[in-house]
């Protein structure tokens, strides 16, 4: 409600989990499962357990920056059905103005000299 | 398979696993986790078998036990970032759908009562509030004669002359029309087809323009088709109309009225329901108008029988033009009645059509406001106990940071949400609710036919429910703001109740006081409907068929033959097997009005010579309700002669007899004995009183009328009459032997209007009994809501004080002391409710002063049977779970602790 007027800063910064499930749902609906391999797949050294993704994708499904989408079969697990999410549009501005804050401070950590200046 | 073994194992634990998790958590998310969770176990089982399974099972306890509580923990997060109205919505529905049998009762009893005030408020509504379905319908209003010291009569219908004097006051008022009924209803599309019997309705031609409503189909009268010598035209309701096959043709050809041929211009919209008001009795319905046939200007003055509708001009005030119609009347009574005191006065049109109703609507309707505050006291009594079972929630939300507008709001959503559940099924049982009710109300409720659910009213009623739903949540939710950690420590410290049992105890105190009010109301109302039922009505009305015969001049030019056509069908009706005898009279017992009014029945007698006489010329004159009957009536309706003998068949040459009622005895012959005494008729003759009856109810069931005059109709050649048949059969199965006995003996008279006196007389009790079930109804509710907030203060009392209760029996209190202890505390709240309640009563009895019949307001055996009833019903609600403190074992309830 008065929460999506508000401007995506307002929800800033994500916590790690949250950048990853908008980084994953961006690229289309998964499940649950789905993004975590997705984390794994990211080379992230810490991935998530079910029950803290599963509580910030409640936490995000209130906040609007996903929705559930239809339940349906896996393509990979036979004939089980699945809760699929999607990223809505705040999800997706919110998760852009995060990665901009994101690289606005690797650029500062960079110009510090925190970071040596090739570094990715 | 193992591998299909080991999956559903390990889909048992990870669910086993979820009820770390808080239950609105799992509804939401509990089957996506273990479908992530079965995921991951597949594949460790794929890659490496049941180590990595037994890995992601541990995994997944570790997980469970880090988030599972740190979810069960949010609640307080949730509100604290206050604002999510849908978020709480959500939890308030699911929080309620985990209760299913809470809910279904609460919304239940919401249900049925908000129905009950639904179905009150939309006849309220309709027949009280809104306006007429006419053209500025607050300008109409009805004009009536008060005859002042001339004669006892405060209503009386106008003359032809006073509705031509009311139209030259052009200054106020914009247009008069003259009513009256028409007499003799006989109508037939052609000569030779089967008649029946109408009501028509003699009028102005202005009539239509008047009230600003257009035919549906051709046109209303002009205003110059009127007086004698004009051609005969009528106009036909839609309802009339539709009987005869709603043909738009029949528009300009002829139909029969009383043999003549009458020329349909119009037909009236299918929502015209316009009543006549008559000077008495309930307003009259009309199947077709026709204009007059006489020039209202060259009328009687004396011959007062027109009912007058004015429009006043727009903007007139009522005072102004009250002054208007009184002046008029100053003209009239210096004209024609030497300044004798006769007045006009105008009613407004709405108010005079439901005077009647009024009071028993009011009362109905202030029985509805009583139930709706019933019912919110009700719910908050309820949703307080349920609050108070989630305290610990409030109390641990509130100190994790809740804030108590959030804390507040969940549980306001809650009362709305059941308040919008239970005004919307109200709102839909009222669309039932009313049409049973008008199906039973009496058939003169006036606007009967508006009375239907439509959109506002709904939408009233799901708004009050909403409403009463948050009032009723304020309190809970006031009270689970304030609640906190300490206060909960100290509460469960001493084990008393907190708060909420004193906020309780002093609603069932409320219920308890309004249920008596309403009890009260309703034990009146019941009993004094008790009364009706048994009034002596001055006759036997069981057995007796009665329908009425139009004898116009038309079919019988010399009144010889409809005489001759009354004794023949006399004659036939008296063959019929099971028949005992047939009479007829002008007025039958209390239908007067829809046999009279036109016929100008009262009239004013004087006895010269009397021993009641005071020479007092007004003292002297009586008006009476002048009644022509034929031979053998008194005998036929089981009248009761108290004196001389009754009308017999044989007329003796040159007298006009007469029977007299015991009240107008009593007034002229207050000692003396009246048989024999000559009563001044017309200009020479005089009637001859042959006997005394007892008086009939003509106009009410619950009292007398004005004093009676019998006269023998063959005498005097009046037309219409009703016939009444005594039979020792059922009389409805009478009806077509009666119908087809009267065709034989003159195929052009209908059989107008069969049915029972039984009927008239349930008819005439119709608007008390449906009163009396409607508030009875009321009232059971009332105490039904009482008792169940008494059940749940009584039992909440039991489970909060088991524990002081277990001490005092380890010390050595029995049973019966105890279970004293308990009830006592409930018989305290029923005498501060019943001590509260008393002076609602008697402003109740004010209220419904107007709607008893024999029975004084402040009854005191009614009040005290009540009074008694309230109590034996209350403390059974208190025994019921207060026997539970029977049950507790002392040992075993202290170990508990």
């Amino acid at each position: 409600m008065d929460r999506d007027r508000r401007r995506p800063d307002a929800q800033l910064p994500l916590r790690a989990v949250e950048f990853h499930i908008l980084l994953s749902l961006a690229g289309g609906e998964r499940h649950g499962y789905g993004i975590i391999q997705d984390i794994q797949a990211r080379d992230e050294t810490a991935v998530p357990d079910v029950g803290t993704m599963y509580r910030a994708l409640a936490r995000m499904v209130e906040n609007r920056l996903i929705e559930a989408a239809a339940r349906r079969p896996a393509p990979d697990a036979g004939d089980e059905r699945r809760n699929y999410y999607r990223i809505t549009h705040v999800g997706l501005r919110v998760a852009r103005a995060e990665a901009r804050r994101l690289e606005a401070l690797m650029r500062a950590a960079r110009l510090g000299g925190l970071l040596a200046k090739g570094a990715k | 398979m193992t591998g299909d073994r080991l999956m559903h194992a390990s889909t048992r634990w990870f669910r086993l696993l979820l009820r770390l998790y808080p239950a609105d958590f799992r509804d939401e998310m509990g089957d996506a986790v273990v479908e992530a969770y079965r995921d991951r176990a597949r594949e460790a089982l794929s890659r490496g078998g049941l180590v990595r399974l037994a890995a992601v099972w541990v995994r997944a306890l570790v997980d469970s036990l880090r988030n599972g509580p740190g979810e069960r923990a949010r609640p307080a997060a949730v509100w604290r970032r206050s604002g999510n109205w849908g978020r709480d919505a959500e939890l308030g529905i699911r929080r309620l759908m985990r209760a299913p049998a809470f809910a279904a009762a609460t919304v239940g009893t919401l249900t049925v009562g908000l129905c009950m005030v639904a179905v009150v408020y939309t006849v309220v509504q309709k027949v009280l509030i809104e306006p007429m379905p006419y053209r500025n319908s607050d300008d109409l209003y009805y004009a009536w004669r008060d005859y002042g010291s001339i004669v006892d009569l405060k209503r009386g219908a106008l003359a032809g002359t006073d509705i031509v004097e009311l139209q030259k006051a052009s200054a106020v008022i914009e247009d008069v029309a003259g009513l009256k009924p028409y007499l003799g209803g006989v109508f037939s599309l052609t000569e030779t087809s089967d008649p029946m019997e109408i009501a028509a309705t003699r009028t102005s031609p202005n009539l239509f323009d008047l009230l600003g409503v257009e035919p549906a189909l051709g046109r209303g009268f002009a205003r110059d088709e009127v007086g004698p010598g004009h051609p005969n035209v009528i106009v036909l309701t839609h309802e009339l109309w539709n009987r005869f096959g709603a043909d738009p043709a029949m528009v300009g050809t002829d139909v029969r009225l009383n043999a003549k041929n009458h020329t349909v211009i119009g037909v009236l919209p299918p929502d015209f329901a316009f009543v006549r008001n008559d000077a008495i009795g309930p307003p009259q319905r009309a199947d077709a108008y026709t204009p007059f046939e006489v020039d209202l200007a060259a009328e009687d003055p004396n011959d007062g029988s027109y009912s007058a509708l004015i429009r006043a001009r727009p903007g007139t005030s009522p005072q102004a033009l009250a002054a208007a119609v009184d002046d008029v009347g100053s003209t009239v009574d210096a004209r024609d009645f030497n300044s004798r005191g006769l007045k006009l006065y105008p009613v407004g049109l709405k108010p005079d059509l439901v005077s009647r109703a009024r009071p028993a609507l009011l009362v109905l309707a202030a029985a509805g406001a009583l139930l709706a505050l019933m019912l919110m006291v009700n719910l908050a009594s309820v949703l307080l106990a349920r609050a108070a079972r989630r305290e610990h929630e409030f109390a641990v939300s509130r100190a994790l940071g809740a804030n108590s507008v959030a804390v507040m709001r969940a549980t306001l959503f809650e009362g709305g949400l059941l308040g919008l559940v239970g005004g919307l099924l109200g709102a839909l049982g009222a669309i039932w609710g009313t049409r049973v009710l008008v199906a039973l109300a009496p058939l003169d409720l006036p606007r009967r036919e508006a009375i239907a659910v439509d959109w506002e009213i709904g939408g009233v009623i799901v708004g009050l429910g909403v409403l009463l739903g948050l009032l009723a949540a304020t309190v809970p939710a006031t009270w689970a703001a304030r609640a906190s950690l300490s206060s909960l420590l100290a509460g469960s410290a001493v084990r008393g109740g907190g708060g909420h049992g004193r906020m309780r105890r002093g609603m069932v105190v409320a219920q308890v006081a309004l249920s008596l009010v309403l009890l009260s109301s309703g034990g009146l109302v019941v009993r004094s409907f008790e009364r009706l039922l048994r009034a002596d009505l001055g006759f036997r009305p069981e057995g007796l068929l009665t329908f009425r015969v139009r004898r116009p001049p038309e079919f019988f030019p010399e009144y010889a033959d409809a005489i001759l056509f009354q004794d023949r069908g006399d004659r036939a009706i008296a063959a019929i097997p099971g028949v005992t005898g047939v009479s007829a009279s002008s007025a039958l017992p209390l239908t007067a009005n829809s046999s009279r009014g036109a016929i100008g029945t009262q009239s004013e007698v004087r006895i010269p010579g009397a021993p009641g006489n005071t020479g007092d010329a007004e003292r002297d004159t009586l008006l009476v309700d002048a009644i022509f009957a034929r031979g053998g009536y008194v005998e036929v309706m089981g009248m009761r002669l108290l004196a001389g003998r009754t009308f017999s068949a044989e007329r003796p040459d040159g007298v006009l007899e007469a029977l007299v009622d015991r009240r107008l005895a009593r007034h002229f012959f207050p000692t003396g004995d009246p048989l024999g005494a000559k009563i001044p008729f017309g200009e020479k003759r005089a009637l001859t009183i042959v006997g005394v009856v007892e008086h009939v109810r003509l106009h009410e069931v619950h009292q007398d009328g004005p004093p009676q005059l019998y006269l023998h109709v063959d005498d005097m050649g009046l037309r219409p009459l009703s016939v009444v048949v005594r039979t020792e059969r059922q009389p409805e199965a009478i009806v077509s032997e009666v119908r087809s006995a009267l065709k034989q003996v003159d195929s052009r008279v209908p059989m107008g209007d069969g049915q029972t006196m039984d009927k008239i007389v349930g008819d005439a009790l119709r608007q008390q009994q449906t009163s009396a079930v409607l508030i009875a109804a009321f009232a059971l509710g009332a105490l039904l809501l009482a008792a169940m907030g008494l059940f749940g203060v009584v039992s909440g009392s039991v489970t909060r004080r088991r524990h002081e209760l277990a001490v005092r029996m380890a010390l050595g209190a029995d049973h019966r002391r105890v279970l004293g202890l308990v009830l006592g505390e409930g018989a305290l709240l029923v005498g501060i409710g019943l001590l509260i309640g008393v002076p609602g009563t008697y402003a109740a009895g004010g209220l419904i002063r107007g709607v008893l019949v024999g029975v004084s307001p402040w009854d005191p055996l009614t009040l005290l049977a009540v009074a008694l009833g309230l109590t034996f019903v209350a403390m059974a609600a208190c025994y019921v779970p207060a026997r539970r403190v029977l049950r507790i074992e002392p040992a075993q309830s202290l170990r508990q602790e």
